[in-house]
C-alpha cells in the first residue's frame, strides 16, 4: 500500500509571497499570459458577486419570508411540532454518532490499531455547507425563536453523544435508540392517528430483529422464531400505544417548504435503496421470469421522464388502485420519485456487481457458503462499495429534482417562491434575490452529502485493491 | 511388477479411495474440455496434475468441487456422488479445499475475517472458537501475525498461505490446488511449496495442478499427464521423469526441462 505521505513537502518558503507568485502563478510565458488576462476577470466577477451580495441586494424579501422558506403553509400555531421534530432529530443524530463512535473504537481496540475519536472541529469541517447555510438563516431571523432552536438543536445532539458510553453489549441499544428517536421525529409532526402504527411498529420490529440476535440459541430456526416473536410483540405493543394515544397531527399534505423538501428526498432516497437493490439482483437472477420482469422494469422506467412518472402519478394511480384508498398528493410524489430512482441505483448497483473478479464467488463456492451467504458476505459490501459515488451522485441528483413538485402544485422549497412573490409587498420585485437563496440552500445540502460520500469512500478505502 | 508400474494405471489408487472420477466428459459449447477422464486419488495420497495449457488440468479439479458442471460420467468424494442437489454440492464443498491462482482473498475483509467467515457461516462456530481456530491454520502457514491486516496489505507469498489457511479451516478431507504458484513471483514460491509439502507430509488428500516439477519429484505419490482434455500418462515420479512412455509426455517435458 502506498500512501500520500511519502509525498515530499512542499519546498518552497510560504512566507516569501512574490516567490510564490513567481513561481506558481508566472511559471512560463503561457501560464504567464494566462494568469494575467484571468486574474482581472475573476476579480471582476468576485466584485459583480460582492456586489449583488453587499450593496445592491434587497434580502427583506427573504427576510420577511423566512418562515415561508422553512416550513411553508403549514399551520402556524403548529410549528411547535417542527420544532419538537429538529430536537429529536438532532438527539438521533447525536445518539447515532455517539454509537458509530464507539463501535469504532471498540474495532480498533480488538484489532490493536490506534484509534482517534473525530472532534467537534471535524463535524463542522464536514458540514461546513449547511452549518454556513444555517448562520445565514439565523442572520435573517428577526426574532429570538430560531436561535433558541438552533441551541436546543445542538444541545439534543450533545445529549445524544452519550450513547459512547453505552457498554459495549449493548451498542445495539444505541442504534435502537437512535430508531426510536427517528419514528418519535417523524411522528410528532404526522401525529398518531391514522395507520401511522403500521410504519412505526414496522420500524421497531425491524429494528428489534437487529438488536436481538439470540446468540444463546443453536438452532437457526429456534433464532429466527424468537426474534420473530419479539418482533410481533413489539409490533402490537406499537399499535396498543397507538390506539390509546391518538394525536392527529399534521398530515403531509400540509407540509411545504424546506421542511417538506428534505422530509420527501429522504424518504425517496431510504425508500429507492433497497428497491433499487433487489431490482438489481432480480435482474441477475438465474429465473427468467423475475429477470424478465426486472429488466423490464429497469428500461420501461429509465426510458420515461421525472415529471411523466410525477403526473401519471397525480393523475393515473388514481384508477388503479382500489377504490376508497385516498393516497395524499405527497405520498404520491414519493411513490414516483421512488420507483424512478429505483430504476437507476438497479444499474448502478449492477454496475457494481459485474465489477467483481468471478473469483469472489467462486471462492466463496469452493468454501461450502449458501449463495445468499456468499451474497451478503462477500459480494455485495464490496460491489456497493464500489458504487457510493454513483449511488450519492443519483441521490444528490433525486434531491434536486425534488423540485418537480412545484409544477404538480405542491411547494416544496423552491416553490414556496410562487408564494412570496404573490404577495403584494413583493409582487413587483425582481427575482433573483430568492433564486440565489434557494440555489444556496440546495447547494448546501447537496454539497454536504457529496463530502459524506468522499469521506464514506475514504473510510472505506475504495481506491485500494 | 516394478514400483514404476504400481499405479500405473489413474483408476487404482493406494488405499481407500477418497476421489473418483469416472468417464467424466466435460464441454465448453462445441469445445471438448475433458474426455472421458478415469481417476482415483486414494486417503492421503497427492496426485500431481501437469500438462500444457488449455489441456483440462484446472477443469478437472474445478468439477471436482462443482465450479464447473461436468456433462457426462460420475464423480463422488468421500463416498457423496455429485448431483444437482444443492445440498449435495454443498456438502462436497465443505468436505474440499479449494485453492486459486489469484488467491481469491476477501480484500473487504482482514485475514482473521477471510478465514473465519466460513467455519462461523457454514459450521455456525463461536467466534471466538472460529478465531481460535483461524490462529491455529495462521501459525501452520506461518503468518501468525498478519491476522489483523487486510489481504491488500500482504505480499503475494503471503496472501497465498492466507488463502491456504481459510482453506484448512474448514477441515476438508481434500485439497485441491489449481496452480497456486503461478501467479507469484519468484521469491515467493518456495515459502508456498514449504507449506503444501508439510501439508503432504501431515497426511492431507491432495489434488495439485502446478508447472512446478520440483514439487511434484518430491512430493507427489503420482503425477497425471493430460493433454488436449484426455489423461495420457499416469506414474510415480520417478517413472514419470526418468521414463516416459508416451510421446506427448517426452515432447511435454523435453519442453520444460
Amino acid at each position: 500500500m502506498t500512501s500520500v505521505e511519502s509525498r515530499p513537502p512542499p519546498t518552497l518558503d510560504r512566507r516569501n509571497a512574490l516567490a510564490w507568485a513567481a513561481h506558481r502563478l508566472f511559471p512560463n510565458v503561457r501560464s504567464g499570459i494566462l494568469t494575467v488576462i484571468l486574474i482581472p476577470l475573476l476579480g471582476y466577477l468576485a466584485y459583480r458577486v460582492f456586489l449583488f451580495v453587499a450593496v445592491n441586494g434587497r434580502w427583506e424579501v427573504v427576510e420577511r419570508n423566512l418562515t415561508l422558506f422553512m416550513q411553508g403553509t403549514f399551520p402556524r400555531d403548529e410549528q411547535w411540532r417542527i420544532v419538537a421534530q429538529i430536537v429529536l432529530l438532532a438527539l438521533a443524530a447525536g445518539i447515532g454518532a455517539g454509537t458509530a463512535s464507539a463501535s469504532a473504537h471498540d474495532r480498533a481496540i480488538e484489532a490493536g490499531l490506534p484509534f482517534t475519536r473525530s472532534g467537534s472541529l471535524d463535524l463542522i469541517r464536514r458540514f461546513w455547507s449547511v452549518i454556513g447555510f444555517v448562520l445565514i438563516l439565523l442572520y435573517f431571523a428577526s426574532t429570538t425563536t430560531p436561535w433558541l432552536v438552533a441551541a436546543g438543536t445542538v444541545a439534543s445532539f450533545v445529549v445524544g453523544l452519550a450513547a459512547r458510553f453505552l457498554p459495549t453489549s449493548w451498542r445495539n441499544v444505541g442504534w435502537a435508540l437512535m430508531a426510536l428517536a427517528l419514528v418519535a421525529g417523524f411522528q410528532v409532526v404526522s401525529g398518531t392517528s391514522g395507520r401511522a402504527w403500521i410504519i412505526s411498529a414496522v420500524l421497531v420490529a425491524l429494528g428489534l430483529l437487529s438488536v436481538v440476535s439470540f446468540e444463546g440459541l443453536a438452532k437457526g430456526w429456534a433464532r429466527l422464531g424468537g426474534r420473530t416473536a419479539v418482533a410481533l410483540g413489539a409490533s402490537a405493543v406499537v399499535f396498543l400505544i397507538y390506539s390509546n394515544v391518538v394525536d392527529p397531527g399534521v398530515g403531509w399534505d400540509a407540509w411545504s417548504g424546506l421542511h417538506l423538501t428534505l422530509w420527501v428526498s429522504a424518504l425517496a432516497i431510504v425508500l429507492s435503496f433497497p428497491l433499487g437493490l433487489m431490482l438489481a439482483l432480480a435482474r441477475r437472477s438465474s429465473l427468467p421470469a423475475l429477470r424478465g420482469l426486472a429488466t423490464g422494469y429497469i428500461e420501461l422506467i429509465r426510458g420515461v421522464p421525472l415529471i411523466t412518472l410525477l403526473f401519471m402519478g397525480q393523475f393515473i394511480l388514481v384508477f388503479m388502485l382500489p377504490t376508497g384508498s385516498n393516497l395524499s398528493d405527497i405520498s404520491r410524489a414519493i411513490a414516483a420519485m421512488t420507483l424512478f430512482t429505483a430504476a437507476y441505483v438497479a444499474e448502478i448497483v449492477r454496475g457494481g456487481l459485474q465489477s467483481l473478479p468471478t473469483g469472489q464467488t467462486e471462492a466463496g463456492q469452493a468454501l461450502g457458503l449458501a449463495p445468499p451467504t456468499t451474497m451478503r458476505k462477500i459480494i455485495l459490501p464490496q460491489a456497493l462499495r464500489a458504487v457510493i459515488p454513483a449511488m450519492v451522485g443519483q441521490f444528490i441528483s433525486l434531491f434536486k429534482d425534488s423540485t418537480l413538485l412545484l409544477i404538480i402544485a405542491i411547494n416544496e422549497f423552491l416553490g414556496v417562491r410562487s408564494l412570496v412573490h404573490a404577495q403584494a409587498d413583493f409582487r413587483a420585485v425582481a427575482h433573483a434575490e430568492t433564486l440565489v437563496f434557494a440555489a444556496f440552500g440546495y447547494w448546501a445540502f447537496s454539497y454536504a452529502m457529496s463530502k459524506e460520500s468522499q469521506r464514506l469512500e475514504h473510510r472505506l478505502r475504495v481506491g485500494e485493491r | 511388477m516394478t514400483t514404476s508400474e504400481i499405479f500405473a494405471d489413474a483408476t487404482e489408487s493406494k488405499g481407500e479411495a477418497v476421489i473418483e472420477v469416472d468417464g467424466v466428459d466435460k464441454y465448453f459449447g462445441d469445445f471438448q474440455a475433458l474426455e472421458d477422464i478415469n481417476m482415483r486419488v486414494g486417503l492421503q495420497e497427492v496426485v500431481v496434475v501437469i500438462g500444457p495449457s488449455g489441456s483440462g488440468k484446472s477443469t478437472l479439479i474445478r468439477c471436482i468441487n462443482r465450479l464447473e458442471k461436468h456433462d457426462r460420467g460420475r464423480i463422488a468424494v468421500h463416498g457423496i456422488e455429485l448431483s444437482d442437489d444443492v445440498r449435495n454440492i454443498q456438502e462436497i464443498r465443505r468436505e474440499t479445499g479449494m485453492v486459486f491462482q489469484q488467491f481469491n482473498l476477501f480484500p473487504h475483509l482482514t485475514v482473521l475475517e477471510n478465514i473465519t467467515l466460513a467455519p462461523r457461516e457454514v459450521r455456525r462456530m463461536p467466534k471466538k472458537e472460529a478465531e481460535d481456530l483461524a490462529m491455529e491454520q495462521l501459525t501452520r502457514v506461518k503468518i501468525p501475525e498478519q491476522a489483523r491486516k487486510y489481504p491488500g496489505q500482504l505480499s503475494g507469498g503471503q496472501q497465498q498461505r492466507v488463502a491456504i489457511a481459510r482453506a484448512l479451516a474448514m477441515r476438508p478431507k481434500v485439497m485441491l490446488f489449481d496452480e497456486p504458484t503461478s501467479a507469484l513471483d519468484p521469491e515467493m514460491i518456495k515459502e508456498v511449496l514449504d507449506v503444501m509439502v508439510e501439508l503432504a507430509e501431515a497426511g492431507m488428500t491432495m489434488i495439485v495442478v502446478t508447472h512446478e516439477m520440483g514439487f511434484a519429484r518430491a512430493v507427489a505419490d503420482r503425477v497425471v499427464f493430460m493433454s488436449d482434455g484426455q489423461i495420457v500418462e499416469v506414474g510415480t515420479p520417478q517413472h514419470f521423469f526418468t521414463d516416459p512412455r508416451e510421446e506427448r509426455t517426452k515432447l511435454f517435458l523435453s519442453q520444460i526441462l
